[in-house]
């Protein structure tokens, strides 16, 4: 497991402006689907700052992902109190199999975001230099936001760990 | 259209072609399909084939890239395309300037698809109707073809299978099949008809390409990624014949990832003319994580020499070419504004690199294809800015 910090860009806290503070706002509904940029990863942290949160990312394309929504959704009855961001990293123009996929494998009241930037890479960067685009992905944040990355699907035992050490 | 050439001092040692050939879009499109593969005939001419919506066109270039022809269609009915990840339309030329185009046609079911294959007999100005290779007609996985034609002219498809599994499942066995399984087909008769479906291993990864290599004799090598025990998605070498039979499963690398996961991130192979054989992968293993060259060992235990990293940390879909002792391998790596094109060459079949900037691109691009042609390496990359980006390599 590495344990890693996650990547600050200082310029980000300047350049986030009004239109992502719209989107965070709407980020507590579960019927909106928020435009995840480079931009973004900063602006989650501001948001959820000297909170624990989950950053996880998944794919319509991405089989372990189906099997992984359970798991969110699980998690997330569990402990209500704990934000779970879920990025879909296909196009907009999947927009009609993403809803599909998270109507037969809801994963919960958890904020829904999707990739909103063709170039990926500059994405996937933002979140995490040495991150391919393999699915899943998670980055379990400490209170300092301090990341435990996870590639490959999570199950309930490894997050109900690592939830255990947040509240110690 | 717009011809970019870049020849000259500062590009010594490669000469960059690009011309708004590919499928460049503006963020606003609807989606930008990047989604390439090319091949270069016995005469030099470079083919491509992409995706444009519900077709798969080709496109021709006698001057290895400088310049293309108008896109032509490959399937004039419409049909869905795969383009997704690893996932993209595959072009082979036969030995008489045959053109085969094999692409995975997305069915209703997620993670469902059929082989799909048309050819064209008269140098490209008509394509047969496309067929599916497999007999097999279940809507289930049957995606990431692999195309490679022989030196006799036999024609190799290899696909991911979810027959097994599926079939597991029918019988209450499903929580003991791992992954899925590799099948393949051959056609003797320039893909007028196929024999198949074989299968060459059970206990496939899900979605990645498999690599594909045409040898002397006559039989195709297939490096994939595979499932080993317990859950260990390392990749396996296994040799197919024109028969339909499969040799035995080799482990080919060893770095221990084991995972739940889609990495749509498969490997490339290639042969030296010394026959040894080269590769690169992917993997986030317990051993190392990252882009990975290596030589792979057939006899014995297996197992890798010159095991060396491509590129940095942001390293990601290299492809590998080999020419005599010399290997060329190419990759993209993000550099935190720009997407670049980079390669390794070596002249002593993989034992010391040199490493070149070949290219970069300040938007969305598609995996890099390595290719040679009269012993001289390109550098293919269809590029959302630049549209195709050819690129002829001098060492």
């Amino acid at each position: 497991m590495n344990r890693r910090n996650f990547l600050i860009k200082a310029n980000s806290y300047i350049i986030f402006g009004l239109p992502a503070l719209q989107a965070m706002a709407a980020a507590t509904r579960t019927d909106a689907l928020l435009p995840f940029d480079a931009n973004s990863p900063a602006a989650l942290r501001k948001t959820h700052v000297g909170k624990p949160f989950v950053l996880a990312f998944w794919s319509v394309y991405c089989e372990p992902c189906r099997d992984e929504m359970a798991e969110w959704n699980a998690v997330k009855q569990k402990h209500p109190a704990l934000p779970i961001v879920l990025v879909s990293t296909d196009a907009p123009a999947d927009r009609a199999l993403i809803d599909t996929f998270l109507a037969k494998y809801p994963p919960g009241p958890v904020q829904k975001w999707l990739f909103a930037d063709a170039f990926t890479e500059r994405v996937r960067y933002s979140v995490d230099k040495s991150w391919r685009g393999e699915l899943p992905k998670s980055y379990f944040f400490d209170a300092a936001h301090r990341a435990e990355v996870k590639s490959g699907k999570v199950d309930r035992v490894w997050i109900e760990r690592w939830l255990a050490k947040q509240e110690r | 259209m717009r011809a970019a050439a870049l020849c000259g001092a500062l590009l010594a040692w490669a000469c960059a072609h690009a011309q708004h050939a590919g499928h460049g879009q503006d963020k606003t499109a609807a989606r930008v399909e990047l989604a390439a593969s090319v091949a270069f005939d016995a005469q030099g001419a470079l083919w491509a084939v992409s995706k444009s919506g519900v077709h798969v066109v080709l496109r021709r270039s006698g001057d290895a890239g400088k310049s293309w022809s108008v896109p032509q269609r490959v399937n004039a009915a419409a049909e869905g395309i795969g383009a997704d990840g690893d996932s993209r339309p595959k072009i082979a030329l036969g030995p008489k300037g045959e053109i085969y185009v094999t692409w995975t046609k997305p069915l209703s079911k997620p993670y469902t698809g059929d082989i799909r294959f048309a050819r064209s007999t008269d140098g490209g100005k008509t394509f047969s109707a496309p067929v599916t290779v497999h007999t097999d007609q279940q809507e289930i996985t049957h995606r990431f073809d692999a195309l490679t034609v022989t030196r006799d002219g036999k024609l190799f498809i290899a696909w991911i299978d979810k027959r097994d599994m599926v079939a597991g499942v029918t019988s209450g066995k499903a929580a003991k099949y791992q992954g899925a399984a590799v099948y393949f087909a051959v056609s003797d008769n320039q893909g007028a008809s196929f024999r198949g479906d074989f299968k060459l291993a059970d206990h496939s990864c899900e979605c990645c390409r498999i690599g594909l290599l045409p040898r002397d004799d006559g039989s195709v090598l297939a490096l994939w990624r595979h499932v080993f025990e317990p859950n260990v998605r390392d990749h396996a070498l296994g040799v197919i014949h024109a028969d339909g039979r499969a040799g035995a499963v080799r482990r080919a690398t060893f770095d221990e990832w084991a995972v739940d996961i889609c990495p749509h991130h498969g490997p490339s192979l290639a042969a030296d003319a010394d026959g040894h054989l080269h590769a690169v992968w992917f993997t986030q293993g317990a051993k190392r994580a990252g882009v990975f060259y290596g030589r792979l060992r057939l006899s014995g235990e297996g197992g890798v020499d010159a095991l060396r990293r491509v590129g940095g940390e942001a390293a990601e879909h290299a492809d590998l070419v080999a020419s005599g002792k010399k290997v060329f391998v190419l990759w993209k790596e993000f550099d935190g504004t720009r997407a670049r094109l980079r390669a390794m060459m070596s002249d002593n079949g993989g034992d010391t690199w040199r490493e070149r900037d070949l290219f970069s691109t300040a938007g969305a691009s598609d995996q890099p294809r390595a290719l040679q042609h009269g012993g001289r390496f390109y550098a293919f990359w269809n590029t959302q800015r630049e549209g195709f980006v050819t690129l002829a390599v001098s060492p």
